[in-house]
Parts: C-alpha cells; sequence; structure tokens
C-alpha cells in the first residue's frame, strides 16, 4: 500500500476521533513503515509547534525570556520526554506480558500526541488577538489537549499491549516511575562523566605547567 | 571489523559530547567598571542604569568642630530637614540645621532636679511637635523629652501578663505616631513590636513576623526523640531590624533575613499592607553569591508619595522603590569611594537629598539627586497625586535617559490609552511587561479596527461561505449525474 499524501493527514485524524478502530488498525492492518513515517511527522511537527510557540506566541501567555530561548533546548523537551516514555513503556512491559513491540509503542505514543499539535499550533497565532479575560479560553483548550492525549495514551497501551483497562492504568503509572528513575540515572551518568572529563583536564593543565 | 567498531564507538562518544556541551552556560552579571548603578530587569537580570544620586559631602565631627563621632547608630531628618543624629558612643545627640551647621547638642537632661545621661542610646526618633523620642537601651529605658530637651516622661521596664517574668526591656529603635502612642523595638522580643499608650504603660505587641519553618527541617524535627528535639534550635520568627513611621502614621519595618518579605507596611493592627505589584517583591538583591548570601536591610526611610528606601547592610547598598513595589533606582556600596561605606547603618531622606550615616567611620555621606533622580521622581510624584499627563511626560524623559527602566515604560502606555492611541498605548506596555494595561489597550484597539473594517470582513466571510456551498452543491450534482450515467 503506497502513501498518497491525503492518507498520511487522513489516517492520524480519523484515530484520533476513533481511537480504537484507529489503534487496531495501527497494530494490525496498517502498513508499518508508512504508520512509522507519520509518526516521525508529527514528532517533528511538535517540535516545529513548541519552538514557534516560544518564539512568536502572544505576549499575555508567552512566559519564556526570549534571551535565553534555545531551539535546540526546545527540541530536547519534546523529544526526551517522548523517548523516554517509550523506552520505560517498553521495558516494563516486556516484563508485564505486554504485546506490543517497540516500533509499535513508538508509533502509538506519537499518534496520541496529535491533539497537543492540533490545539498548540492555531494558538500560536489565536494567542495575539486575544485580550487577558481570553487567556482563559486558551489555558482550557490546553487542558483539553492534555486530557484528550492522555486518553489516546491510555487507548493505545491497551491495544498494543491486549491488557485490560485495570492494568493499562496500573502500567501507565509504573511508566511515569520508571521514567523518573531513568532521569536520576541519566543525571548521575552525567554528572560523572563531567567529573572524569574535569579530573583529566587538571591533570593535563596540571602536567602542561609543570613541564 | 576492529575499525567498525572503532567507529561505532567514535560516533557514541562524539553524542555523548555533545550531550555534555547542552549543559546550560551560567547567566552572565554586567558588572563594568565605571558606575556602580545598576537595576533589575523584569526578568531578574542585572542591567545597567544610569546613577540617581551622587555623593556630594561628607560630614564628620570635625567638619561641625566638635569631637568626632563614636559609633553613631540612629539619625533623623525632621520636616524642615533639621538632622538629628543619635551619636551612641558619646551618649548624645547633634542637631543640625539643613546646611548641616551644629545647632545644638544634648547630651543630659534633668530628671527631678538631678542631671541624667543617656548610656549607649541606639534609636532616636523626632516627632513633627520636635519632640525627641531616645530608646536608652542600656539603661532599659526610652526617654521622651520636648522640643526644649526637657524631660517629658520615661518609659521603662513595662510591666505585663504578656511578659516573662525575666524580661529585660532593652529598646533599640523607636517611633511615636500621631496619637501619641510609642512603637519600640526592642533586644530578644519576637512578639513584634511594643506599643506603649500616650502615658507609657505597655499596651500590647503589634506586627509579629510569621515563624519560618524549613520543610526539610520539620521532616527532621519529626522524626527526632524528645532530648533530640530538646537540643534543636527552635522555629522562631525573625526579628525586625528597623521601622520608620510614614505620614499616615503606617509603620514601615524591614527585617534581616531573607523570610518571605523583609519589608513590611503595617497598619494600626499589626497587618501588612504593602503593596507588592512591582515585578519583583522588595527584597534588596535578587541575585547574590553563595558565600555573601542575600540582602540584610537594617533600615527603611519612607518619604513622600509611599516612595520608601530600605538599606542593605551586606552591600551597602540603597534600593528605592514606589508604593506600588516597583524597584526605582539601587544606588551605594562598600568601600572607600565618595558615596560608599564601611557599615552603613541608618538612612534618611532630606529634601533631594540622602543622608546615610555609616557607624563605624562616625560619618554621614550626603547624596544628591542627579537629573536623572530627580525626573523619575518628579514623575512617580506625578502619577501619585493624579496628575497623569505631566507624569507620562516625565516618565517619557526618564525612559529616554534609561531605556532599561521597563516600569517606566507602563506611565507613557496609561497616558497614550486616555489620548486613544490604542496601539500605541498596548506596544508601550508590552514593552513595560504590563499584561493587565496592554490587554485593556489591546483589546480597545481590537475594537476599534473592528468596527472600522466590519463591513468588508462580514462581507468577504459571508462569500467565502456561499462559495463553499455552492462548490459543495455543483460537487455532489455532478457525482450523481456520474453515478447516474455509470448506472
Amino acid at each position: 500500500m503506497q502513501a498518497s499524501s491525503k492518507q498520511l493527514y487522513q489516517y492520524p485524524l480519523h484515530l484520533i476521533f476513533h481511537p480504537f478502530d484507529g489503534y487496531w488498525e495501527l497494530k494490525y492492518e496498517r502498513n508499518q513503515r508508512n504508520s512509522l513515517l507519520i509518526a516521525f511527522m508529527i514528532l517533528v511537527l511538535l517540535v516545529i509547534t513548541k519552538i514557534l510557540h516560544a518564539q512568536y506566541s502572544g505576549f499575555l501567555i508567552n512566559l519564556s525570556n526570549p534571551k535565553y530561548l534555545n531551539s535546540l533546548l526546545e527540541m530536547l523537551y519534546v523529544i526526551i520526554p517522548v523517548l523516554f516514555w517509550c523506552v520505560a513503556n517498553w521495558s516494563l512491559t516486556t516484563l508485564m506480558d505486554g504485546e506490543g513491540k517497540f516500533s509499535e509503542i513508538f508509533m502509538s505514543t506519537c499518534f496520541a500526541l496529535v491533539p497537543l499539535l492540533l490545539i498548540h499550533f492555531p494558538w500560536i497565532w489565536l494567542s495575539l488577538v486575544i485580550s487577558a479575560q481570553e487567556t482563559a479560553f486558551y489555558y482550557f483548550s490546553n487542558a483539553l489537549a492534555v486530557v484528550w492525549t492522555v486518553y489516546l495514551l491510555f487507548v493505545g497501551n491497551m491495544t498494543v499491549h491486549q491488557y485490560t483497562p485495570a492494568k493499562t492504568v496500573l502500567t501507565m503509572l509504573l511508566t511515569l516511575v520508571a521514567m523518573a528513575f531513568m532521569a536520576f540515572l541519566c543525571l548521575l551518568f552525567f554528572s560523572l562523566v563531567q567529573q572524569i572529563v574535569s579530573f583529566v583536564v587538571t591533570i593535563y593543565q596540571e602536567l602542561v605547567l609543570r613541564g | 571489523m576492529r575499525r567498525s567498531t572503532w567507529k561505532k564507538r567514535k560516533s557514541i562518544i562524539m553524542g555523548m559530547i555533545c550531550l555534555l556541551l547542552f549543559v546550560q552556560e551560567a547567566p552572565y552579571v554586567s558588572a563594568d567598571g565605571k558606575t556602580d548603578a545598576y537595576h533589575y530587569s523584569f526578568w531578574g537580570d542585572a542591567v545597567p542604569s544610569p546613577a540617581a544620586y551622587e555623593a556630594t559631602t561628607i560630614i564628620t565631627g570635625k567638619k561641625l568642630n566638635i569631637t568626632p563621632m563614636k559609633e553613631p547608630s540612629d539619625m533623623h531628618v525632621t520636616a524642615n530637614q533639621h538632622v538629628f543624629v543619635l551619636d551612641s558612643g558619646n551618649g548624645r545627640i547633634i542637631e543640625m540645621d539643613r546646611n548641616f551647621k551644629l545647632v545644638r547638642m544634648i547630651d543630659s537632661f534633668e530628671q527631678e532636679g538631678k542631671e541624667d545621661h543617656f548610656k549607649n542610646p541606639q534609636g532616636l526618633y523626632v516627632t513633627e511637635k520636635g519632640h525627641l523620642l531616645v530608646a536608652d537601651s542600656d539603661n532599659h529605658r526610652v526617654v521622651h523629652l520636648d522640643e526644649q530637651g526637657k524631660l517629658v516622661k520615661i518609659v521603662s521596664e513595662p510591666k505585663s501578663d504578656l511578659l516573662k517574668a525575666d524580661f529585660q526591656f532593652k529598646p533599640m529603635r523607636v517611633v511615636m505616631d500621631k496619637g501619641e502612642r510609642i512603637y519600640v523595638m526592642a533586644e530578644g522580643v519576637f512578639d513584634g513590636f511594643m506599643e506603649f499608650s500616650a502615658d507609657g504603660t505597655f499596651s500590647s505587641f503589634i506586627g509579629a513576623n510569621r515563624v519560618q519553618v524549613d520543610p526539610v527541617e520539620y521532616l527532621w524535627k519529626r522524626f527526632a526523640t524528645r532530648e533530640q528535639r530538646s537540643q534543636m534550635v527552635m522555629f522562631t520568627p525573625t526579628e525586625f531590624t528597623n521601622l520608620d513611621m510614614d505620614e499616615e502614621g503606617f509603620i514601615y519595618a524591614t527585617s534581616g533575613d531573607r523570610g518571605k518579605d523583609p519589608v513590611k507596611k503595617l497598619n494600626a493592627q499589626g497587618t501588612d499592607i504593602l503593596r507588592r505589584e512591582g515585578y519583583q517583591t522588595p527584597q534588596g538583591d535578587l541575585l547574590y553569591t553563595q558565600e555573601a548570601g542575600p540582602s540584610r536591610l537594617i533600615d527603611v526611610d519612607v518619604g513622600d508619595s509611599d516612595m520608601y528606601s530600605v538599606l542593605d547592610s551586606s552591600k551597602g547598598r540603597i534600593f528605592t522603590y514606589n508604593g506600588d513595589g516597583y524597584l526605582l533606582h539601587i544606588y551605594g556600596g562598600i568601600g572607600n569611594r565618595l558615596g560608599q561605606f564601611n557599615t552603613p547603618v541608618a538612612l534618611e531622606r532630606a529634601g533631594d537629598r540622602m543622608l546615610v550615616l555609616d557607624k563605624a567611620l562616625g560619618e554621614i555621606t550626603v547624596f544628591q539627586t542627579t537629573e536623572y533622580g530627580r525626573t523619575l521622581h518628579e514623575a512617580v510624584r506625578s502619577y501619585y497625586n493624579g496628575d497623569e499627563d505631566q507624569s507620562s511626560v516625565l516618565f517619557a524623559q526618564a525612559a529616554e535617559m534609561n531605556a532599561n527602566l521597563e516600569y517606566a515604560y507602563a506611565g507613557i502606555g496609561k497616558a497614550l490609552l486616555r489620548q486613544k492611541e490604542y496601539a500605541e498605548s498596548a506596544k508601550y506596555f508590552k514593552r513595560s511587561m504590563e499584561p493587565k494595561g496592554y490587554s485593556k489597550a489591546f483589546l480597545l484597539y481590537r475594537k476599534e479596527l473592528m468596527r472600522e473594517h466590519f463591513s468588508w470582513m462580514m462581507s468577504g466571510i459571508f462569500l467565502a461561505v456561499a462559495a463553499i456551498v455552492t462548490v459543495i452543491i455543483v460537487r455532489r450534482q455532478k457525482r450523481r449525474t456520474t453515478n447516474a450515467g455509470i448506472k
């Protein structure tokens, strides 16, 4: 099945409104390569949205200092949580009899992020023409997007791993805990590497100054 | 084979190095050698600013033709700009006129026919009538003298159920309100200021600082045994370091440690009513090193139009805020140059001038406002008095001299808003980081724009909808005909 350009946007839109059907199709019926392509595109678009949001959204809702805006960091703020979620979820579900492969977990996660993309992107421009009272709409729709995304994640997890609803909720909570662990380990690792680097640099300097 | 693994490893190492580089660099602090004046921006960064005050002279005992001052600890300036200095080490009060010429010295007073002296007095207050109040610390009393220097009354060891039996009254600072009630800040008192009624009897405490509990410490305390707990430090509220009274009788107080709010404005009930609408709450320096610690505010002086200044003893800087809590300017410092201090202890405003008393050097540094300082003060004053046109002109001037003064742009924005220049006004409010004002101006601008362009926008939308509907109908029709054709 070749991916026509129409399919690229039709399928994710279909999925977010009919998640049970959509995720079932994702796991069993659709071309994996196409879906993976769409997933990556969603991620890229989300990164772009995030950067544009930090730079161009309206003054009333934009609380970030433009002086410290760093597109690379903004990129990491999107990619790292998604990656952590997928890795943590995969590690857990392999132990908990999940049927999902890593690629399926990744795809289902990315597809669940579509509401964030759909709602945040127009708000970059809408936020330029709202007043302080109307920021309530902004915060409401933001909350809506998050709730929708969490619901999609839930359905996605359930379908991909073939879990019961209760087990899905448990897995998702445990995934969050695992993510915290991973973050801790990463920080520990990097701070140790930094210390080693600074140690080596110090020795080098000592040698150079003595020699 | 070996080569390829090395290549792999190399790319991994490169990736790691790249990740290391993402660690954010420390924010820089601007400090050019030329000027000490700086300001804090909306984002809390230190930004350069022109000086609002410059030091002009230093007043010492020698200049007044008297013996040098020894550890002076407090100072007061009256409405007619007479300066009273409490020369603690010599146990005397020095009065100067507005040109810093000696008027008189009070080193004793008559009590029941006998001459009495001060012993290490720490606090001085001069009322509107010219009455003097001295916190005579080592004599454990507050002495109230009239304008001639004759004794009115002495407030000594208060008796009350609120006080412990072994309570030692050691007054450090004192003020008096219009109703002749006396407020005393005493050493070792954590319950706030001691309030004495007009006849000198102790009535109550007002305005105690709340206890600040460190959650970690609290957790440890919960796990500790009774014996361990008794060894630990008690949670005690922070002591006040100084107080001043404004024209309306509100007490401004500073506390030394950085609690939640080191500056307070207390009403008669002792509740804090200081406005904190500024970009940051009034607290002295925002940026400080771990070793130096936060600002230690030890004096406060209230000027006109609700402007007040606080003195930071750790860095020797003076921070001035307006009534809403916006930072106006910073000056002073610890050092050996004119305009810097060794151990600043007291701060007083005398008209356009600002006086800072140095305890160790026994001298008063006199600061005079610069053009910039005068403009800014005048702008705040006009705004306080409701003259918004005048204030916006002055704010524009101040902003011209200091583009980093975000606060001034709001003043311009307000004036433009009333002149119905909504778009411009919104721009200035945005520059001032003032969401409320911006929103107001923007809403009016949007309404104006909509009214202007409503007709063609509405017809445009109508036409677009009509076009879409036609296209859909036509398509459907077509499909039906082709389907019919197939059938």
